[in-house]
C-alpha cells in the first residue's frame, strides 16, 4: 500500500547548508497493516510522514501510495497532526467534514457518516459545539474523525498523542485500535513512546538519527485484539527491549 | 457587564460635575468655556437643524467606511497571498498615510467639486489603513498547522485564502474595524472642516465664527457619541454573526 524506494531527503539550511535529513529509507506497508515508527528526536519521523503525505517532495528515491508515485497530497491518505489543528470558528461536526467539503467530496450521507463516526469515539451530543468547548483529548479525536470519515486507504499519524496527558493517551490509544480494526486502512504512526508503538503495531520501525535511516524493523507477535495486560508478557518485553538497545546503541556513544 | 461599567460612568459624572462647578465658580465667560448645563441647552433649542448635521455627517462616515471595508479586504487579501505584490504595494500605502489627509482634502475639493464625493474619499483615506494593517496580519498569523491541514486536502492557493485564511482573520478585521470606525468620525469631520455646507463639522466651524461655543461643543458631544456608537455596533456585530470570534480577540494592532 505505501512503499518507500531508497528515499532520501536533504534540507537547505538558511546558510546555505545542506542537512540530510533522510538517507537510503526503504519500507513496505502493506494494506491495513499498523507500522509505528519511533526514533531520538531529529531522525526524521515526521520529515518522512510528510514525504508519504505528499507535503513535502523527495530528494532521492520513490515514494508510492496504492501503487502510485506520491508527488503530492493525495485523495487516498489522510493525516492526523500532533496538534488537533481543528478550525476555531467551525463547530465539531463542520470540522470533520471540512476535508471532504474543501475537496468536493462531500455527498449526501457525509453528515450521517460523521455523526455515526463521532458516535463511535464518544463524541455524540458535541456535534454543534466549538474546539475550544472540548478538552484536549476530545479535541484530537475530533481530528482523528475527520481523518477516518475521508475513508483513506492509508492512514498518517505523527504523533497523534503527543499533546496529551499520560491517562488520555492510554485510553486514546485502544479506542484507535478498535476503530482502525473497522477501517481496515494501512496506518503509519510516529511516536516517541516505545511502548505505544509496541502496543500498537504489527511492526515498528527504529530510526536513527542524522542521517535517518532505518535502523531496525521489529515483528510485534502480539495477538489482536491488544490490551494493557499485554504489557506484562515476555513477548511484549522482548520487543521494548530491542527497540530501546538499538535507540541507544546508535544515539548514546555519539553524545558521550 | 454593568458592574464593569460603573466605575467609567462614575468617572464620567464626576468630570461633567466639576466642570459645571469650575465654570460656575471661577466665573468663565461661556464664549471661552460653556458649561455642560449651557452645551445641553443650546442642543435642545436648536434640535432639528443639529440632527440634520447629525445624518450628514453620519452619511458621509458611513459612505467612507463602507468604501474603506469593501477596498481594504481584497487588498489585505492580495497582499497577504504574495510576498513580491506585498513589496510593491505597501510602501505606496505607507505614502498614502504620510500625506496628512487634512492638507488633501481642499486639493480633492478643488478637484473634484464640493460636494459628497472628496469628503468620502477623505474619510476613506483615513480609515482604510488600519483595516488593511489588521486584516493582513489576521490573515499571515494563521496557523502553519492550519495551512497544512488545507495542503493534505489538496486545496489551492484560493481555497486556502478563503475558507482558512479568511475565517481565521476574523478576529483580526473586526480589531481593525473598531478602530476604521472611529477615524472614519475624524475623517469625515477634517473633510467638513475644508469643504462642506452641511455636516457637524461644518456646524462647528460656523458656530466658532460667530462665538456660539456651547453650540460647538454640543457639535463636539455628538461627534463623540456617533464615534462610541459606531463602535460599539461594530462589536454588536461581531457578537452576533461570529459569536465564536469576539472571545478568541487577538492583540489588536495599533
Amino acid at each position: 500500500m505505501i512503499r518507500l524506494d531508497a528515499v532520501g531527503k536533504v534540507f537547505a539550511g538558511r546558510d546555505g547548508s545542506r542537512v540530510t535529513a533522510l538517507e537510503e529509507v526503504s519500507l513496505d506497508v502493506a494494506p491495513g497493516e499498523f507500522v509505528a515508527i519511533v526514533g531520538a528526536s531529529g531522525c526524521g519521523k515526521s520529515t518522512l510522514l510528510r514525504l508519504v503525505a505528499g507535503l513535502v517532495p523527495v530528494t532521492t528515491g520513490r515514494v508510492s501510495v496504492a501503487g502510485k508515485m506520491v508527488d503530492e497530497p493525495s485523495a487516498e491518505t489522510a493525516m492526523v497532526f500532533q496538534a488537533p489543528t481543528l478550525l476555531p470558528w467551525a463547530d465539531v461536526l463542520r470540522n470533520v467534514t471540512f476535508p471532504l467539503r474543501l475537496m468536493g467530496r462531500a455527498g449526501g450521507d457525509t453528515e450521517a457518516r460523521a455523526r455515526a463516526l463521532l458516535a463511535t469515539a464518544g463524541l455524540a451530543g458535541f456535534e454543534t459545539k466549538l474546539p475550544r468547548e472540548l478538552s484536549g483529548g476530545m479535541q484530537q479525536r475530533v481530528a482523528i474523525c475527520r481523518a477516518l470519515l475521508q475513508q483513506p486507504r492509508v492512514l498518517l499519524m505523527d504523533e497523534p498523542f503527543g499533546a496529551l496527558d499520560a491517562l488520555t493517551r492510554e485510553e486514546m490509544s485502544l479506542e484507535l485500535l478498535r476503530i482502525w480494526q473497522e477501517t481496515g486502512a494501512a496506518v503509519l504512526f510516529v511516536t516517541h513512546s516505545i511502548s505505544e508503538a509496541v502496543l500498537l503495531a504489527d511492526r515498528v520501525v527504529v530510526m536513527s538519527p542524522r542521517p535517518g535511516r532505518i535502523a531496525d524493523i521489529v515483528e510485534i507477535a502480539l495477538p489482536r485484539p491488544r490490551g494493557f495486560e499485554q504489557e506484562g508478557e515476555p513477548a511484549f518485553h522482548a520487543a521494548a527491549q530491542r527497540i530501546r538497545a538499538t535507540i541507544y546503541n546508535r544515539a548514546v556513544p555519539h553524545a558521550a | 457587564m454593568l458592574r464593569s461599567a460603573l466605575p467609567g460612568l462614575v468617572t464620567v459624572v464626576l468630570f461633567f460635575v466639576g466642570w459645571e462647578g469650575a465654570v460656575r465658580g471661577f466665573g468663565i465667560r461661556e464664549f471661552i468655556l460653556p458649561a455642560p448645563s449651557a452645551i445641553l441647552n443650546a442642543a435642545i433649542a436648536i434640535w432639528p437643524t443639529l440632527l440634520n448635521h447629525t445624518l450628514s455627517t453620519l452619511t458621509t462616515v458611513m459612505l467612507g467606511f463602507g468604501a474603506s471595508v469593501l477596498v481594504s479586504l481584497p487588498l489585505a487579501m492580495i497582499i497577504a497571498a504574495s510576498p513580491v505584490i506585498s513589496a510593491a504595494i505597501y510602501p505606496v500605502l505607507v505614502i498614502t498615510q504620510s500625506i496628512p489627509k487634512v492638507a488633501l482634502a481642499p486639493i480633492l475639493i478643488i478637484a473634484l467639486g464640493a460636494n459628497e464625493v472628496p469628503r468620502v474619499i477623505v474619510t476613506f483615506l483615513v480609515a482604510f489603513f488600519p483595516l488593511v494593517v489588521a486584516a493582513v496580519a489576521g490573515l499571515l498569523a494563521t496557523p502553519p498547522e492550519l495551512i497544512e491541514l488545507g495542503r493534505a486536502c489538496r486545496a489551492g492557493r484560493f481555497q486556502q485564502m478563503i475558507r482558512i485564511r479568511l475565517p481565521f482573520a476574523v478576529p483580526f478585521v473586526f480589531g481593525g474595524l473598531k478602530v476604521a470606525a472611529a477615524l472614519s468620525v475624524v475623517g469625515a469631520v477634517v473633510a467638513e472642516f475644508v469643504g462642506a455646507d452641511a455636516g457637524l463639522g461644518y456646524l462647528i466651524q460656523t458656530s466658532m465664527a460667530f462665538f456660539r461655543t456651547p453650540l460647538a461643543f454640543a457639535a463636539v458631544v455628538t461627534l463623540a457619541i456617533m464615534g462610541m456608537v459606531l463602535f460599539v455596533v461594530v462589536g454588536l456585530v461581531e457578537r452576533i454573526l461570529f459569536p465564536w470570534s469576539s472571545s478568541a480577540t487577538p492583540v489588536t494592532p495599533a
